[in-house]
């Protein structure tokens, strides 16, 4: 498996089909003697933009600390939960979490809010 | 069958939709300065749009993923970060600039300073996004928007000489004013290939769930909905040219521009210039907020699309409200819309070469396109485009400055 062709930057679903994010990075361990295993995936803006530049990562974070949706964020998911493993072959991942459960939906919640006194929006 | 119903209503659509504030002016200013002489780069970039626009669909249709989602994928945010900065910035002015021209468009109609129609244009433009689905916003606005034909009636009536007309289309060095000109025929690229417009599309082709068996209505509607939405142009440009020009009315407002009507129809001609600007202007704005909410959305892996409920989707909606906000804070400060505009296509060709580039590649990609790749006249085509966008990237800083 290529990890940035096939694993970076992919749309990640929850065991439901829904969005949870994009594997904005990918967590590798470092063997002695041995090469290198992708342990995790990483959701979450301040990953994603820590990419371009470190200061925008910091800068994300410090916004999220700001809407009070920092905690558990970016969300690290174990490679043991991606349900397919074959990612050639697929569109995006599937891993065996419910967005929901997880920081990943912080912000789309915490966006909930700002719209729910508004008729017409369900 | 419903796939001819696509057709009819994208085609109704392509041509509804296709004139808002950049075509205008662009094309205002060409006709009354130059007379038909820039035909050719209303026709040029007509060519260019549909068929960028028609990649962007058959990319969608077939990979089931949008520009902006198959971008990141394909090229990481490393590079993705630099169109998608300069398509903000770019979005943003032009979405101000829109909401300036549908306020001047009621202050034609109503007399009262167009400042005072900002705020309430923009809560419009919000409500329509927060309730409508995207067949209403699309169709709805698209069909209104047929009221811009009476700028082909328009030059119709002025029976311009098609021997002229003809001519026109050859791409020629103008006679005087060698820095306007070119300023002018590369700002009306720039208004017409606008960057929101390619992720829109192909953004639309996923909410409307279009087969890869039905291909060929993506086709059409690209080539032939954009030809006569091309043709729409033309008709502001060849009325400019053979009303405002011979008076030597140069148009720096769109209330210079309104006169280019007066001949064909007389007392209503003000009213019906308004109507169109008005409708181009709103539907446009609406377009263009919404794909901020579609490009902020698919490149984080959220929920997306204008016939999901607003609050299951609600970073999409935060992020078309953001953006309008943002564009309406510039609109307010009391910028001239047409100035906005000007600068607006200027940047857009500044960017061109990062928005093409990438179709260059996802075009040929097996992952994405599978046996629907482009073949060797549509990659000439993009690699031509890429190249002379970067050409006009580096001029188009100095035409504004010594043209514009």
């Amino acid at each position: 498996m290529d990890l940035v062709r096939d694993m970076l930057d992919k749309e990640v679903m929850d065991r439901h089909g829904r969005e949870m994010g994009r594997a904005d990075s990918v967590v590798l361990e470092i063997r002695q003697g041995a090469p290198p295993r992708v342990v995790a995936i990483d959701v979450g803006p301040s990953v994603l933009l820590a990419r371009v530049a470190m200061f925008l990562g910091r800068w994300v974070t410090g916004l999220e600390h700001a809407l009070g949706i920092a905690e558990g964020r970016p969300v690290r998911i174990p490679f043991e939960e991606i349900l397919d493993q074959e990612l050639e072959q697929e569109d995006h991942i599937k891993v065996d979490l419910a967005a929901g459960e997880t920081a990943a939906a912080a912000l789309e919640s915490r966006a909930r809010t700002w719209f729910s006194g508004i008729p017409g929006g369900s | 069958m419903s796939a001819i119903v696509d057709l009819i209503l994208g085609v109704v659509t392509s041509i509804g939709g296709f004139v808002e504030v950049g075509s205008i002016s662009t094309s205002a200013q060409a006709g009354s300065e130059f007379g038909f002489e820039l035909l050719w780069a209303v026709a040029a970039a007509g060519i260019m749009l549909a068929m960028l626009v028609e990649m962007g669909g058959r990319l969608a249709a077939v990979s089931k993923r949008s520009l902006a989602a198959a971008v990141r994928e394909r090229f990481g945010i490393d590079f993705q970060i630099v169109p998608l900065s300069a398509e903000f910035i770019v979005d943003v002015l032009l979405l101000a600039a829109e909401v300036g021209g549908a306020a001047i468009a009621v202050k034609l109609l109503t007399g009262i300073g167009f400042q005072w129609w900002i705020l309430p244009i923009g809560v419009l433009a919000w409500l329509v996004l927060w309730t409508c689905g995207f067949a209403v916003i699309e169709y709805g606005i698209g069909i209104l928007g047929l009221v811009t034909l009476c700028f082909v009636v328009s030059a119709w009536k002025l029976g311009p000489d098609v021997a002229d007309l003809g001519k026109s289309f050859v791409p020629t060095l103008s006679t005087h004013h060698h820095l306007r000109y070119a300023f002018l025929a590369v700002s009306i690229v720039g208004a017409t290939v606008s960057p929101y417009l390619l992720n829109f599309y192909s953004s639309g082709t996923i909410e409307e769930k279009l087969k890869v068996e039905d291909l060929w209505v993506n086709t059409t509607t690209a080539y032939v909905g954009t030809m006569f939405g091309t043709v729409v142009s033309m008709g502001v440009l060849v009325s400019s040219a053979m009303v405002l020009g011979p008076r030597q009315i140069q148009v720096d407002s769109y209330e210079q521009a309104a006169l280019m009507l007066v001949p064909a129809f007389g007392r209503w001609a003000i009213g019906l210039f308004a109507v169109s600007l008005g409708i181009g202007c709103f539907g446009a704005a609406v377009e263009i907020a919404l794909n901020a909410g579609y490009v902020f959305a698919q490149v984080l892996g959220a929920p997306w699309g204008a016939n999901k409920p607003r609050l299951s989707a609600s970073r999409f909606t935060a992020a078309f409200t953001f953006v309008l906000l943002l564009s309406l804070a510039i609109a307010l400060i009391g910028f001239d819309p047409l100035r906005v505009t000007m600068i607006c296509v200027a940047l857009t060709v500044v960017v061109m070469p990062a928005m093409v580039l990438p179709f260059l590649v996802l075009m040929n990609d097996d992952k994405y396109l599978r046996d629907h790749k482009n073949g060797p006249f549509r990659n000439g085509f993009l690699a031509v485009l890429t190249i002379l966008g970067a050409l006009l990237a580096l001029v188009v800083i100095p035409l504004e400055i010594f043209g514009g």
